[in-house]
This record gives structure tokens, C-alpha cells and sequence, in this order.
């Protein structure tokens, strides 16, 4: 097994100019290789490789299936209808899930006050509706009768795992397993959104950096440095004691905007590198502006041992997300976060066992997955590494 | 005996690290700093959002008016006076005990019993509240005793306390003349007075002390020191956190000797008992070195006194590890006086406060021994105390308390300053939820400022708001707060402008008032409302509250001994009237009560304003939290007060470990 660290991404400098990619500078010779047709990229090499490491394909598909949880979260688990027909036209009330403004204003106009079932047959007996699969909230305890008969969700400490409550209750009868549900979407989008910030200016820097040198180097690796000794926990901290109503989106800014350092020095560093090569030079003595070498033909190259930290940031972020919310400076409550969970759980740790067992190993599942597909990327990508001969 | 030292311990914003654990008294004052704050580090003033000292000569006392006190023997001819109670509280609590029907439980059965039922609780206090027989037979002189400090000591000069934990400290270590039994009854302890005396005007108060007391470094207590104090105390100079609010209605103290003292007030006031009632200072000790260095921090001297104070209470500081623990010793010449006994024997030889801030953690170190009293949040009540573990070395015991908890809305802000927004909002609460699921059932529907069973609240007084949320929507459509552009949320034309009604509640990070406030988001969300919960340090919270910088904040009262302390609240422009709630009719009942010396009236004209503002609803009354409290097995003569059992007198005075203890 390789190392997780990411100071093993270095030995990559050697192999880009062997990969095949790399050899379509000018898009005026179109003209396919005749190897083209016979190989199948450096990509396709690597996904090749790939395929072939079992727990990375299980972490991937693992990785798949919370993501398509975190999509359909509302679908899943929720009290509002997936859709429904309403006084002559159809509804879809789950999205207001996603964003309150999408939930159809008659509903509050005819005072539901978010209990759909029995007020759908009140208010109009003509109308039908489905609901999602389990009939819970992550923002609220279901009370007695809401739904038929079904009596409301247990609280304090007696919220065992049951047939209604699958994962069990937390204190103020919440349902666990909608909060889990809904909470993938937070776990997952803080992953994805602050990587993908910090990809983008990592990237951007480093390239920069790397690809122009001189005294834009200089500039930009001692901005990096500065960056670097920032630390993003302070920052967060600041950020939620001045902020009033603290989303999930803040956090995720202030994780993307501290930990692109990495990013950027590994891509400044494979720039420096893969600029003096000669496939850049042919595609300089082409004629090709400084932009497209860089964006074009440089990152490309440079992209694969970047991948890796990034795969590792994510599962660092969600780690970052888990433990602010378990420590209470995670987005303003009710926030269905699975570090909240923890934290509700840790007041009552001996009697409420499922507060920290499921969403424990949620957090841990989905940072070993990540971390694994990580270690399948780099040994993927990178040829010293390859444990198949060539 | 127990002498209550820090100037009034009164209301009290419910501070989660201090008050929920140990049931809140501070002191009242406008610009008082919060209870709970960060450590300061030593040498350095008390607290960082004091404002520097004024500039000039320090000369004590610059803040009176000059006055020249009439001769003793004119004094005395000039007025009519009048006797006022000069009482042992703890001799006060045991004749009330004589009255009772002896136990019916054996202090081992009352150990067995599971407090699981009011009946079994009230059996359990009335087994192991019994006090220790007036020779002290059978209680173990020689015994600790552990309690919680919530945070950490800030102070130990009397006039730097700000917090509940100061206050406890205070309470054994300070020196002072007055206290209050469990109905609020004021009086001059007899530990410390020989006789107090009011002139029928009630312009005059004359005590005088005992000549038997003593400073720990062995200089007798004189009515000086008591002159001295206040003096002090009102030094524009000094930084006086909180107990200049009240002094600052007396007109001047003089000490016509050694043991005569002299209060004159400024104004025939019901309140002024409460105002002379506050911590002494040695004036052999501080009349130097206070000219020297007004902060009563900075100075050598001052360091050197703050760790090792000279004190008049019964217990003396010994050693103070900052952040973990501090502990105090019985003091011997506290009861000795010249080879002879002259006051009780305070029960505990050793008094030890163990700094802990984490409530899980304190409860799993009371459960395990290492403390020996707890206040119990009701979802440990409820959940976390009911097995063995606990019940192995513990057992636990509740009592009415005075204690109410609200929304503060702050009536500056275009939400909340129309009247039937506010009772919307009242309307809006799901009580049921709150009280049953959230708050375990354990604690009572809120009826207003004044608790349903103390003497201020009205006859026929208010029933608790259900809640309602047609009647919520339909006040806040008549208040013009609808969704006009059908985005779901409520707004109003402000100004020219549609503004949202969306707004944030600020709550103390504490998991279980979260909790609370999470709900009501739950319940506004329903009608149209977006309200964000807003964690926040306590500190931050009263800052913010103290500026009118919030919206709405969720936040707690104790009781104070006099009703008045509710002026500083509701009254208009007064200090801690956080929500900015003006009527004027509530400010001349506050007036008219403050000058009303017939007890009854004066209760009726609280009652009158107590209805007044349910009508108004500045705050939206939740809940009253009962005191919960786990006990060691070994501890007995605990009893509850409205402001729980440590606060009043006897209040911890009455507490001992017997010598065979189980």
C-alpha cells in the first residue's frame, strides 16, 4: 500500500512525455496517429489500472451511491410530498428541501405548516400525493397522528432503533436516519465544493507560478507560503462568531480558500517541469499562444498527480465539516450534519449508542473511501508505483 | 450564619456555564459585566470591557455629595425608631423544622428511595433536610466537602465580583451584615449585629455590630470598615463591576464608633434593606493602597492580597489553582473569641470548588465521588441519574425555584415593536412540545415575571399561553406582516422598503437551550416566519443584549430577594432592559412601589404590573426551571430555597456530613 501522504505524488515528473495525450498540440494536424486508434490514452491507461484495485472500485461505487443518496434526499426520507395534486394542479413540495422558496407558497397560503397528509385530505379531498419512501424530518420530530395513526417519534433518551425510526431518535425525537440521509448532502457537498475551490485557485497558482517563473514565481510562492500559515480553523471560527446565520456554503469557502496551497505547489512544480520539455517546445515552435500551452497541453499533464490531493482534501474536508459541527460551529442549527449528530450523542453516550454508531461509521466509511480511491488514483497514475508489469 | 456578601445577590442573566449550574445570583447593575467571561490573567484588571478608571487624584468617596452626619446623641433624639429583626437564620430554619411531624423515613430509607415521584422527593428532603442539633452532635467537624465551580474564581476582593461563582465564594469568605431566609424575609444576621434600628421615616438606619469579630489576620472588624467600604465603593476611580448599583441610593455611611454604624439614604425607599446589604472590606489593609492603585489589581499589594485575602467570613481562601481548583478552610477565630465559642461551628473544616465547565464531565465526577453536590440539568434529571451508577454514591433532590426563561425581543427592531407581533409570536410556541419533549415535563408553564407562588403574583393572575397558530397568523396579518410577494415568507413595506420578516436568535451555546430555539424556528417556519438560531459564547450574548445589538435572544431571570430588581428590567431605559420595552404605566408602578411600605400593597401594585406586561409581552415567558440537584449520600440538611438551596439564609451554612455516614 502506498502512503496517503502526498509528498509521494513527486516521482510523477518523469512519465508525461511517454503518454499519448500529450502528442495532439495543434489541432490544425488532425490527422490521427496511426497509434492513436491502437492505444487508449493515458486515462484510459490509468482507469484501466484502476478498475483493476478492487477496494478503489468499491470505494468509487461506494462514493457513487452516497452521491446519488445526497441528490434524492428529499425523495428518500421527508414529510413533504414528492408530488402531488392539489386543488387541480400538480405540486412537487419536496423541493423546498433543496431551497424554501421552491416549495409552492399555497401550501403556506392554505396554513399546512408543513403537515401534509391529513391536510391534503382536508383541504381537498380530490387530491393524491406520494410521499417519499420513510415518512421522517430532519428538521423536526414527527409528532403523534401525523401520519394515519402512527404514533410520534420517541424522545430523550428512548429513541431506540425501531421499525419507524430506523437509526433511532436523537434527544429532541429527530429522526437519525433522515438526518443521515439529508446530512450526505452536506458531507458531500462540502467535500466536492471546497476541493473543487481549492482545485481551481491551487491550480490557477501554481500554474502560474510555475509555467511564467521570474519574479511572478517569487510573488506567487511567497503569497502561497503566506496562505499556507494561515490556519483555516481560526479563520472558520472568526467567520461563524461574525456571521449571524452560518451556512454550509461558508464553510465550505473558507476550507477552499486555506487548503489550495498543496494544490498549487504541486502544480507549480510539475509546470517547472513539464514546460522544459519538448513536446512544449514543439508546440511553442507551432506557434501556439502562451495560454493554450499552459491550459492546454500543460495541464493536462499536470492534472493526474493534482487529482490525488485533491481526493485526499476531500475526505479531509468532510473530516473538517464533521468535527466543527461535533464542537458546535458547524451551520446554524437545525443542521443535519453528521458531526451534529455526534455531538448529540455524546451527552448521552451511555444510553443513546445509535447517535454515534451510525453516523460514526458514515463519516468513516466515506473518508475511507475517498482515501481510497486517492490511493488507487496515485498507483493508477503513477508509473513507479504500477504493480503490473509493462 | 451564612453572611450573603456580594452587595445583592439578585437577578441574574442565566448564564449557561454559571448559572445553570450553580442557580444564579449576581448582582444588578448597568454596567455590570457578564457573569461568566473569559480568565483574566492575574494583574490585569478585572475585566477586559471595563472602561480605563478616570484620570485624576483618587480621594475615596468623590463620587458623594458632601454631607455632614449630625452628632450621634441629636441623631439618636431626632428620629422615632423602630426595631427591625436581628436573626440566627439558621436558628430560624430549625424552629421551623420543630414544627414538623419528626421523619417518617430513616435517613437509610430515605438513601434507598429512587427519587423517581414528587412524593418520594418530598419524602427525601424531608428525611435528609433535617438540620444537625443545635450542639452539632453527630456531624463530623473534620469533613471536605467538594463542590462545582462552573468557572474559574476571577476575584477575590468582594468589590471585583461579578459571577456566581464569586458570589459562592463571597458567601464563605465575606464579611457582611445582612441576609434573607427562604421567603425572602430580610434581616441582620446575628452573627455579625447586635441590634438594627430604622427611623420611622425610614431615612435612617442604625446597627450596631458585635465586638467580637475578627479580620483572618487577627485586627478586629470595626464599623469603619463598613464606612470605609462604602466609601470606596463609591470612588469614581475604582472599577466596580457590580455592586455600586444600589449603594449608590445611599447618601452616606458613618461609623460614630467601633461598633455604631449609620446608614443614611438618599430616599424613603421599600428597597433601601436591600441597598445596604453588600461585602466588607478591611480598611487597615485598603485605605492606603487603594489611593495607590484604584483597580485593586494592579499593585504588588493588591496581587499579593487577591491570593491570599484577609477575610471576615467563616472560611478562609488556602490555596487557588487557577482553571482547576480553589479551596477554603474553616477559620477558628471565626467562632473562637478569646477561648470562648461565640458562634457556631461552621460544619465543613475544608471547603474544595473543582473548576469544571463540561456538564457531562461534572456529572460523570459526582457520580464517581468526586463532587459532592451537582445542579442537574432536566435532561440529566431525567435520563442520566436514574440507574446505579448514580444512585451508588448519590442521591438527588428538586424544589421550586424561581427561575423563569423567555424569548427577549428587542422592541427597537421593526419586528417586534408592534404589541400583536409579539403575542403572535407568544401564540406561535408549541408549549407542549417544549415542555414535555424538550424539557422532559419536569418543569413549570411560564406565568409571567413573578412566579405564580411567590407573593408579587397578581390574583387571578395570567394562564400560561397555549399555543395557537390561526390566532398567531391572523395578529400577524393584522400587524401587515404578509407574504405579499408569495415567496413563502412574510413581509412588510418598511420605509419604502419589503422587508422579509426573517430574523435571528441568539442563544447560548448550550446544547439543551439550542434545543429550545430550534424550536420555535420549527414553529415560525409554519407560519411564514425564517428565524436563524444563532449560538453564541454568554459572554457575546450579553454584550450584544447589553447594546440592543440582536433581534430576539433566548435567556433566563433568577430571582432576586426584593421584587424591585425586576425595575431594572421592565423599567424604561434601565439598565438590563435588554429588549428596549417602555410603557409608562409599568414605570410609575414600579415608582409607586418602590415608595409603598404596606407589604400587601406593595405586592398588589407588583401584581398590577406583572399584568400590565403579560398584556404587553416584551418577552414571550417559556418556563420556570426548577432546581435540580444531585447530593452526596453523606451530605444532609439541604433545603430549597426559590433561588435554589445554597443561596439564602442558611442556604450552605446548614449543610454537614454526619460522623457514622453510610
Amino acid at each position: 500500500m502506498a502512503a496517503f501522504s502526498v509528498s509521494s505524488v513527486t516521482p510523477w515528473l518523469f512519465f508525461f512525455p511517454f503518454e499519448k495525450t500529450t502528442k495532439m498540440p495543434d489541432p490544425k494536424n488532425n490527422t490521427p496517429d496511426e497509434d492513436d486508434q491502437a492505444t487508449i490514452g493515458f486515462w484510459g491507461e490509468a482507469w484501466q489500472r484502476f478498475r483493476k484495485r478492487r477496494l478503489a472500485m468499491l470505494a468509487l461505487g461506494f462514493v457513487v451511491f452516497m452521491c446519488s443518496i445526497a441528490m434524492f434526499a428529499p425523495m428518500i426520507v421527508g414529510t413533504k410530498p414528492i408530488v402531488c395534486k392539489y386543488k387541480g394542479s400538480i405540486y412537487f413540495p419536496c423541493l423546498g428541501y433543496y431551497n424554501r422558496s421552491w416549495e409552492n407558497p399555497i401550501f403556506r397560503k392554505d396554513r399546512f405548516r408543513n403537515k401534509y397528509p391529513k391536510n391534503l385530505d382536508k383541504k381537498d379531498p380530490e387530491s393524491w400525493a406520494i410521499f417519499p419512501l420513510v415518512y421522517q424530518d430532519p428538521y423536526r420530530r414527527v409528532r403523534d397522528g401525523e401520519w394515519q395513526d402512527r404514533p410520534g417519534n420517541p424522545s430523550g433518551t428512548n429513541g431506540v432503533p425501531s421499525r419507524l425510526n430506523w437509526f433511532g431518535t436523537n434527544q429532541q425525537g429527530y429522526d437519525v436516519f433522515a438526518q443521515m440521509v439529508h446530512g450526505t448532502q452536506i458531507a458531500l457537498s462540502v467535500g466536492f465544493v471546497s476541493m473543487g475551490i481549492a482545485g481551481v485557485v491551487g491550480l490557477t497558482i501554481g500554474a502560474l507560478a510555475g509555467y511564467l517563473g521570474g519574479w511572478v514565481d517569487v510573488l506567487l510562492s511567497r503569497f502561497i507560503e503566506l496562505v499556507m500559515c494561515i490556519p483555516s480553523l481560526v479563520l472558520i471560527l472568526a467567520l461563524v462568531a461574525m456571521l449571524d446565520n452560518v451556512t454550509n456554503f461558508h464553510l465550505m469557502a473558507i476550507v477552499g480558500c486555506t487548503s489550495w496551497t498543496g494544490i498549487a505547489r504541486l502544480a507549480r512544480a510539475e509546470f517547472m517541469k513539464l514546460k522544459q520539455m519538448e513536446f512544449i517546445t514543439a508546440a511553442r515552435a507551432l506557434g501556439a499562444s502562451r495560454w493554450r500551452i499552459m491550459f492546454r497541453h500543460v495541464l493536462r499533464n499536470a492534472l493526474a498527480p493534482v487529482l490525488v490531493p485533491i481526493t485526499f482534501g476531500i475526505a479531509a474536508a468532510i473530516l473538517i465539516e464533521s468535527g466543527l459541527s461535533y464542537l458546535g460551529f458547524g451551520a446554524s442549527p437545525p443542521n443535519p450534519s453528521w458531526g451534529t449528530l455526534l455531538k448529540s450523542g455524546r451527552a448521552t453516550i451511555q444510553q443513546t449508542w445509535w447517535l454515534i454508531v451510525f453516523p460514526g461509521t458514515a463519516i468513516f466509511l466515506t473518508v475511507l473511501a475517498y482515501n481510497l480511491i486517492g490511493e488507487g488514483l496515485q498507483e493508477a497514475t503513477d508509473p513507479r508505483l504500477r504493480q503490473d508489469k509493462h | 450564619m451564612q453572611v450573603p456578601s456580594s452587595k445583592r445577590l439578585r437577578f441574574v442573566l442565566l448564564a449557561p456555564l454559571v448559572l445553570s449550574m450553580v442557580v444564579g445570583c449576581s448582582s444588578k447593575t448597568e454596567n455590570k459585566p457578564p457573569p461568566k467571561e473569559s480568565t483574566t490573567p492575574k494583574g490585569e484588571s478585572a475585566s477586559a470591557d471595563q472602561q480605563a478608571p478616570p484620570k485624576g487624584p483618587v480621594v475615596l468617596g468623590n463620587m458623594l455629595d458632601p454631607f455632614t452626619p449630625p452628632p450621634l446623641k441629636e441623631l439618636l433624639a431626632n428620629h422615632k425608631w423602630v426595631d427591625r429583626p436581628v436573626v440566627d437564620s439558621m436558628q430560624r430554619m430549625r424552629e421551623h423544622q420543630a414544627k414538623l411531624p419528626p421523619p417518617k423515613l430513616s435517613a437509610k430509607e430515605a438513601l434507598a428511595l429512587r427519587n423517581d415521584s414528587p412524593e418520594k422527593n418530598e419524602k427525601i428532603l424531608d428525611t435528609l433536610g433535617r438540620l444537625a442539633p443545635k450542639d452539632g452532635k453527630g456531624v463530623d467537624f473534620d469533613a471536605e466537602i467538594t463542590l462545582l465551580a462552573s468557572g474559574d474564581l476571577k476575584s477575590t476582593n468582594p468589590l471585583l465580583f461579578s459571577s456566581v461563582v464569586e458570589a459562592d465564594y463571597g458567601g464563605l469568605a465575606g464579611f457582611g451584615l445582612f441576609g434573607f431566609d427562604r421567603t425572602f424575609d430580610k434581616f441582620a444576621s446575628a452573627d455579625t449585629v447586635v441590634s438594627w434600628q430604622t427611623s420611622e421615616d425610614r431615612l435612617v438606619d442604625k446597627v450596631v455590630i458585635r465586638d467580637d469579630l475578627t479580620w483572618s489576620d487577627g485586627t478586629p472588624i470595626t464599623a469603619h470598615d463598613i464606612a470605609f467600604t462604602f466609601r470606596a465603593i463609591m470612588t469614581e476611580q475604582v472599577i466596580v463591576p457590580a455592586v455600586r448599583q444600589g449603594t449608590d441610593k445611599i447618601r452616606w455611611i458613618e461609623a460614630y464608633d467601633d461598633q455604631t454604624v449609620v446608614f443614611f439614604h438618599k430616599e424613603s425607599l421599600a428597597t433601601n434593606d436591600g441597598n445596604m446589604n453588600f461585602s466588607i472590606l478591611p480598611k487597615h489593609i485598603y485605605e492606603k493602597s487603594i489611593p495607590k492603585d484604584p483597580t485593586l489589581a494592579r499593585s504588588a499589594e493588591h496581587t499579593k492580597y487577591e491570593d491570599a485575602p484577609v477575610v471576615g467570613g467563616p472560611y478562609v481562601l488556602t490555596k487557588r489553582a487557577r482553571g482547576q481548583e480553589f479551596v477554603l478552610e474553616r477559620r477558628e477565630e471565626y467562632y473562637m473569641h478569646e477561648g470562648k465559642q461565640v458562634r457556631d461551628k461552621p460544619y465543613f473544616k475544608t471547603v474544595r470548588y473543582k473548576v469544571i465547565e463540561d456538564r457531562n464531565t461534572a456529572l460523570l465526577a459526582l457520580k464517581s465521588g468526586d463532587l459532592d453536590s451537582l445542579i442537574l440539568i432536566a435532561e440529566q434529571w431525567n435520563g442520566q441519574t436514574g440507574g446505579d451508577d448514580f444512585y451508588r454514591h448519590n442521591t438527588k433532590a428538586s424544589g421550586l425555584e424561581w427561575t423563569s426563561f423567555h424569548f427577549c425581543w428587542n422592541l427597537r427592531t421593526p419586528y417586534f415593536s408592534d404589541k400583536r407581533v409579539r403575542q403572535a409570536m407568544s401564540y406561535a410556541v408549541d408549549y407542549d412540545e417544549l415542555l414535555n419533549t424538550i424539557l422532559y415535563g419536569v418543569y413549570q408553564p411560564n406565568r409571567g415575571t413573578f412566579h405564580p407562588t411567590s407573593r408579587m403574583f397578581p390574583k387571578n393572575g395570567p394562564k400560561p399561553y397555549q399555543q395557537d397558530l390561526d390566532r398567531a397568523e391572523e395578529l400577524l396579518d393584522e400587524a401587515g406582516w404578509e407574504d405579499s410577494d408569495g415567496d413563502g415568507i412574510r413581509d412588510k413595506m418598511i420605509d419604502g422598503r419589503r422587508m422579509p420578516f426573517e430574523f435571528t436568535l441568539m442563544v447560548v451555546n448550550y446544547e439543551d437551550r439550542i434545543k429550545v430555539a430550534t424550536l420555535m424556528k420549527e414553529c415560525l417556519d409554519s407560519i411564514g416566519i425564517v428565524c436563524h438560531v444563532k449560538p453564541t459564547e454568554f459572554t457575546v450574548l450579553t454584550e450584544r443584549q447589553r447594546n440592543h445589538k440582536f433581534q430576539a435572544a433566548f435567556a433566563g431571570w433568577g430571582s432576586g430577594a426584593d421584587p424591585d430588581t425586576t425595575s431594572n428590567i421592565f423599567a424604561t431605559d434601565a439598565g438590563r432592559n435588554y429588549g428596549g420595552y417602555s410603557n409608562p404605566r409599568v414605570d410609575e408602578l414600579f415608582d409607586q412601589a418602590r415608595h409603598e411600605f404596606d407589604e400587601e400593597k406593595r405586592y398588589a401594585l407588583y401584581g398590577e404590573i406583572h399584568k400590565q406586561m403579560w398584556k404587553d409581552q416584551p418577552y414571550t415567558w417559556l418556563f420556570y426551571r426548577n432546581s435540580f440537584y444531585g447530593f452526596n449520600k453523606r451530605l444532609r440538611g439541604y433545603n430549597f430555597s426559590p433561588r435554589g438551596p445554597f443561596h439564602y439564609g442558611p442556604g450552605f451554612s446548614s449543610f454537614y456530613m454526619p460522623v457514622a455516614a453510610p
